[in-house]
């Protein structure tokens, strides 16, 4: 990633811990730098992606650590940031009654945005995002796709520098999601924005992403760039009709990291000499190979096994 | 149902040649976009920026408590003394149609918002959690301000085109002065009472009718207890003399006042507003006949009291920024 090796990062976290009350961690001591571009935020369903964004928009106090948005303290200047920072929540959040016009540049005018200017950057977010035909329509009259449109366009609509996108595909089809990180990509790549994509689906987001942290029960699992993260996630599934325990052993002996998984072997694939290792294991064993397939990781069982393997790496 | 577009599935065969603008003008700071909030939830108080139908209820009431100083200028023009009081107006008339107006357009500032769940983009803009119940607040205020006052200023004009010389003038502006301080006592309280219980619920409905049935039932049991006790006492006092234009009439020695009735007003802002204004030096004859006597301080208190309770109640209510 060239571009992102020089710049500052967009956002800095550091041993950043949220403790609600009732003693429930959301954050263990997150410790992340996230480069510019577009970051994949990843995690399952209360690891804590949503008090990260809250933390970082400063509406929530850390109980330990700092956050640091485009160089400010998330405590401190909390204001600041949110005038530089757009958000779209996960959640539905747009007023049926009003046109998407109406509410988007009333939204940019909250931002800080003066009066016409903000007429303006509503329209023009709003062409953005593809909606210019239908922008003097009733919102609720809208579909499920075009309301995710009109959440991005509110966000865009204060001229942020970043963007935290919670969740932008949830409740889209396959040809919606696939529009909407078109999108998303486009606003990354075109607009010079940074944006940060949090999600549960990683298949989803790697396709746009340059960078991808993934955290879970609010440690980080792993930051790294896109290609390294790629590489460490796929693996190498081996199924034998017998002898699999001797193959577990072989695999080992020459220097594999070989896991029972079901009924079948998973081997973390280094490189080509990966593959090699494998078929040499396989034939000197004189085994009945079944099955030897490349695949990648599903998010859970990323997450369920790389935490104790080591140290987190910053995304630089 | 949501209508299927092509913007809605595959899109994008639409046109995204023009770059990407940045916004380089200036930014409004905190205070200018708590203004900026205010203005718009002023303006969505009488249904601008919705559709028609939005205006109707609004327009109608205004209207409504018009009508009077309407129809006193008319008396006026053909000779009659001034009809209608500044401080009191058409008391019965003025509770009905505000405590109307609160209970549909409160939830129209407060309710709507919770309904669509927009206020995580509030909080995530430049602007503290507290900012918003306080545009809210001013803004409502405002906005029954704009209820209580037009009709009083029109009363003014029409009397004032009526009456001849300087000292008539002035008569009545004098007279005009204490009824817009009430009615601006009327607006800071039905603004706290009613946007604290609309912004209970996100469901309109059942936010209009707690606004409703609060000021209705309250200020109905004060009206009983009021006719119980008067019931009593009305056959011996005085009848109440009918003071012409700005004429402050003394009723002359008070005739023995329970405590019951003292105390009877203190179940209603309506009554309780209408004892701080006799306890102020307003004259008599409006909601029945309240007479708070030495209890005058106690209905300010109470007043005072409920206010602050009911404001305290709609900063907690947005305190925590929650984003979803």
């Amino acid at each position: 990633m060239e571009p992102s090796t020089a710049a500052r990062p967009v956002i800095e976290t550091a041993a950043l811990t949220k403790v609600y009350p009732g003693d429930v961690t959301a954050l263990g001591g997150l410790t992340v730098n996230v480069a510019p571009g577009i970051t994949g935020l990843i995690g399952a369903n209360g690891a804590g992606k949503s008090t990260l964004i809250k933390i970082l928009l400063g509406l929530l106090e850390p109980t330990g650590g700092e956050a640091k948005v485009l160089g400010q303290d998330s405590v401190k200047d909390g204001e600041q940031i949110r005038q530089v920072v757009g958000y779209m929540p996960e959640h539905d959040c747009l007023p049926a009654d009003v046109t998407a016009t109406e509410f988007v540049t009333h939204m940019g005018r909250m931002s800080g945005i003066p009066g016409t200017a903000a007429k303006e950057r509503a329209a023009e977010a709003l062409r953005h995002v593809g909606l210019h035909e239908e922008r003097y329509r009733q919102i609720g009259t809208y579909s499920t796709g075009m309301k995710q449109r009109v959440k991005l366009a509110q966000a865009l609509a204060g001229d942020p520098r970043l963007l935290l996108l919670d969740e932008p595909t949830n409740g889209l089809d396959p040809a919606g999601r696939n529009a909407m990180l078109e999108l998303i990509a486009r606003i990354g790549e075109e607009f010079g924005i940074s944006i940060m994509v949090a999600s549960h689906l990683l298949g989803e987001v790697e396709r746009i992403c340059d960078n991808l942290v993934a955290i879970e029960a609010g440690k980080l699992l792993r930051a790294d760039t896109i290609d390294s993260f790629t590489r460490a996630t796929q693996m190498l599934v081996i199924e034998v009709e017998e002898g699999t325990a001797a193959l577990l052993g072989e695999l080992a002996r020459r220097g594999l990291e070989p896991r029972p998984y079901q009924r079948a072997v998973l081997v973390p694939i280094g490189g080509d000499d990966t593959y090699d290792a494998v078929r040499d294991s396989v034939a000197s064993l004189g085994l009945p190979l079944s099955r030897m397939e490349q695949r990648r990781h599903q998010v859970e069982e990323l997450f369920r096994d790389e935490d104790q393997r080591e140290e987190a790496l910053d995304v630089r | 149902m949501s209508v299927e577009t092509p913007a809605g599935s595959s899109a994008t065969g639409v046109i995204h040649d023009l770059g990407y603008q940045r916004y380089d003008g200036p930014r409004l700071g905190r205070r200018r976009i708590v203004a900026a909030l205010a203005w718009h939830s002023f303006r969505s108080a009488f249904g601008f920026g919705r559709g028609p139908k939005a205006k109707i209820l609004p327009v109608i009431a205004l209207l409504a408590l018009c009508l009077p100083a309407v129809v006193n200028a008319f008396a006026m023009s053909r000779g009659n003394p001034r009809l209608v009081d500044y401080d009191t107006y058409q008391p019965v008339l003025r509770v009905l149609v505000m405590t109307l107006f609160v209970a549909v357009q409160a939830p129209e500032l407060v309710s709507r918002d919770l309904r669509s769940r927009v206020l995580p983009l509030y909080f995530s803009r430049p602007i503290r959690p507290s900012d918003y119940p306080l545009a809210k607040y001013l803004a409502f205020t405002a906005a029954c301000l704009v209820m209580m006052e037009v009709p009083l200023l029109l009363l003014y004009g029409g009397s004032i085109a009526n009456v001849h010389g300087g000292a008539a003038v002035w008569a009545q502006t004098r007279a005009l002065i204490p009824g817009l301080l009430i009615g601006l006592m009327w607006s800071v309280v039905l603004a706290a009472i009613s946007l604290f219980l609309a912004s209970l619920s996100g469901r309109r409905g059942f936010a209009t009718g707690a606004v409703a049935i609060f000021f209705l039932l309250t200020f109905t049991l004060s009206e009983i207890l009021l006719q119980v006790e008067n019931s009593n006492l009305r056959q011996a006092g005085p009848v109440p003399v009918q003071g012409g234009p700005g004429v402050q009439i003394f009723v002359g020695p008070a005739p023995p006042v329970s405590v019951a009735e003292k105390v009877s007003g203190l179940f209603s802002p309506f009554t309780l507003m209408d004892g701080v204004r006799r306890w102020l030096g307003g004259r008599e004859e409006a909601l029945n006949v309240l007479r708070p006597g030495g209890f005058g301080a106690v209905y300010a208190l109470v007043l005072v009291l409920i206010t602050a309770l009911c404001l305290t109640g709609l900063f907690a209510r947005y305190r925590k920024a929650r984003l979803s």
